[in-house]
């Protein structure tokens, strides 16, 4: 029913969402249950395994928020409110769909929204140790993994074996190492795309085979020279746009606004430390492991997320992609109310300017486009007060 | 060779003149801002260029800035507010570190080392902290901006006003008035108020020098209540208003010097 893509990876992931649906509806037609999830610490190893559709279901509608501010505070998390909004809208064909939502208790904010959506809807909420460096921490997690082992396993009437669990890490291995391939060309002094598209390069639901066929494809024509319109390298008359390391909170699908006019502003995003972007991907899981769901649960736990304290891996991972992707400036997005990225902001402001040496700035806002033009003359200033340093940089030289 | 500089700020727009060989100020001038920022920054632009006896052809190049900058049809290019009034500033104080500016409708931090801006911070979110606040508690306690400012000079107790709100401030004046505070003890704690909102702006990173610049760097004991919340002394600009100009200027003169010899 789809228009050809001619092979173009871009088209193919313009139209992820109409992806999904067509993919998902024809797995809940076979029989596999639709398993909705909210965030990146859900061990989608697990549901695969158990022969589920993983989904992600954050709300990144404006849309949605009226309707979910007659029940939650108005000062709450946009991604929490647009979530909570299609819940209560039931407007969110994946959740309509979803056999079981799996969630985890990581911002007040989202677990508290979950109990009441778990009045209405089948919820697995895993309880998720914030003291990462604890020794139990890492233990009590695996606990955690393997209760929704055996849950999914009564749930949906399958037992899921080691192999089950091996061939799924496999299979998000690949997904996660292909769409790593795709992040690491944002190294290069003309990236082939820009932050915005590359952003696009991904899908609600992991595991499409069709989907790990574009990556590939994707890869290759990129490693070909290709370029993604309006990327640097394929606009080599204008002198290479400032490059941006963005880090804070996800800009899940339908809230990309501030990446767009970033870039807008004459920038490129060369790196996303975001469960939207990298921070995901980073690490895989070593296949042969004898206790698969404990080299599972380990991987998901090394997510630095804010909810941790000491996030100390968060340091290092910007860190490394400073090493990696050179960024000339560090922005940080936190949305509105998100507590935990806010106050963890100091920290990193203090780090990105003493320690990596580069300017920082940190936009907080919600879904609202209300402030963009305010924002975008933030983005400017600090673009030419970095311009302007590396000029002057040159001319010392 | 002369450069323009064009600030279209939310209350009043600016037009700078600048000699861009000896960097000297050549006119200036301001005009309350009116819906259609396109025609009254062309107005007030040739009115400044007759003032100096010149015509607008006569301007070699144009920078526009402030937050109606995207609408003035006479700019060759456009930088933002921010780069503008640190070279503005930087061009009366060398040594600046710190600039302090409240607007209409924003207030902003600037730092800066020997390389020109570092760092800032900026409230445009909300009204509080802003001119626009101040003159709509002025025209509560029925003076003018100058008057208010010789009004707080005389309080005792300056009134504490708690709300981070400008609307919400409005009605906590209005009690204040009814509960028969003194309208000098109000007008000190508006001040009061403001300063400490650009306290918490700067955070700790204020270093001297400081210097205060906008419209209301004009009110008479601002810059005290200010230095109060700051904990350091600010010096306010030469003509506070006219910096985002005249760093536009500037930045237009450097534009046409080093566009010179490279083509």
């Amino acid at each position: 029913m789809n228009e050809p893509t001619n092979g173009d990876p871009l088209i193919h992931f313009g139209r992820m969402v109409d992806n999904c649906y067509d993919y998902a509806e024809a797995a809940k037609a076979q029989g596999r249950p639709v398993v909705g999830i909210l965030c990146e610490y859900t061990p989608r190893e697990i549901i695969l395994a158990a022969g589920g559709v993983p989904v992600c279901l954050c709300g990144g509608a404006l849309e949605t928020i009226p309707e979910a501010e007659r029940t939650l505070p108005t000062n709450l998390c946009p991604l929490i409110k647009s979530t909570f909004g299609y819940h209560l809208q039931r407007s969110n064909p994946f959740l309509e769909w979803a056999d079981l939502v799996v969630a985890e208790t990581t911002c007040d904010g989202k677990k508290k929204m979950y109990e009441i959506m778990s009045e209405t809807r089948v919820m697995h909420i895993l309880e998720l140790p914030q003291m990462a460096d604890r020794t139990e921490a890492l233990a009590r997690w695996t606990e955690e993994v393997r209760t929704l082992k055996t849950g999914l396993e009564a749930r949906f009437g399958v037992r899921v074996t080691d192999d089950d669990l091996r061939a799924a890490v496999r299979l998000m291995n690949r997904e996660r190492g292909l769409r790593r391939r795709l992040a690491d060309l944002m190294a290069l002094d003309r990236p082939p795309l820009t932050g915005r598209r590359l952003l696009d390069l991904k899908s609600l639901i992991s595991g499409i085979p069709a989907d790990l066929e574009q990556y590939e494809l994707a890869i290759g024509m990129f490693e070909d020279g290709a370029a993604a319109p309006g990327s640097p390298r394929d606009r080599l008359d204008q002198p290479p746009p400032v490059r941006v390391l963005m880090t804070g909170v996800p800009m899940v699908h339908g809230a990309e606004r501030v990446i767009e006019l970033i870039e807008a502003a004459g920038a490129v995003v060369v790196a996303q430390e975001n469960c939207t972007g990298l921070k995901p991907i980073l690490e895989d899981i070593d296949p042969g492991a004898d206790d698969p769901v404990r080299a599972i649960a380990e991987k998901y736990y090394h997510l630095p997320c804010s909810v941790m304290t000491v996030n100390e891996r968060r340091i290092d991972s910007l860190r490394d992609l400073n090493r990696r992707f050179r960024p000339q400036t560090v922005i940080e997005l936190v949305w509105h109310a998100c507590l935990t990225y806010d106050v963890e902001s100091f920290r990193v402001r203090r780090f990105v300017e003493d320690e990596l040496g580069l300017p920082y700035l940190k936009i907080e806002t919600d879904y609202s486009p209300s402030d963009s033009a305010r924002l975008t003359v933030r983005v400017e200033a600090l673009l030419e007060t970095v311009r302007a340093r590396a000029a002057a940089d040159e001319g010392r030289r | 060779m002369i450069g323009g500089g064009i600030d279209a700020g939310s209350r009043a727009m600016k037009v700078v003149l600048m000699d861009a060989e000896d960097g000297r100020l050549i006119a200036a001038g301001h005009a309350d801002q009116i819906p259609d920022q396109a025609r009254l920054a062309a107005e007030l632009f040739e009115e400044t260029t007759a003032k100096a006896g010149l015509v607008p052809r006569d301007i070699g190049r144009i920078v526009g800035t402030g937050y109606g900058r995207q609408l003035l049809t006479r700019a060759d290019t456009t930088v933002t507010e921010i780069t503008c009034q640190a070279r503005g500033v930087q061009s009366l104080v060398p040594e600046v570190r710190s600039i302090v500016d409240i607007g209409g409708q924003d207030s902003k931090v600037i730092f800066l080392d020997g390389r020109g801006v570092r760092d800032f911070a900026m409230n445009d979110r909300c009204a509080a902290g802003t001119g626009q606040y101040l003159e709509m508690t002025a025209r509560r306690l029925n003076v003018s901006l100058p008057e208010m400012g010789h009004l707080a000079s005389f309080s005792r107790r300056p009134a504490v006003i708690n709300s981070m709100c400008a609307v919400f401030a409005e009605s906590e004046i209005v009690s204040l008035l009814a509960s028969g505070a003194g309208t000098e003890d109000i007008a000190a704690g508006v001040f009061l108020s403001i300063a400490k909102r650009i306290a918490s702006l700067a955070g700790l990173r204020l270093q001297p020098p400081a210097v205060f610049t906008g419209g209301t760097a004009l009110i008479p004991g601002m810059d005290k209540f200010l230095a109060e919340a700051l904990g350091r002394t600010l010096t306010i600009a030469p003509d506070p208003r006219m910096t985002a100009a005249r760093g536009a200027a500037l930045i237009a003169c450097e534009q046409m010097r080093s566009a010179k010899p490279a083509r």
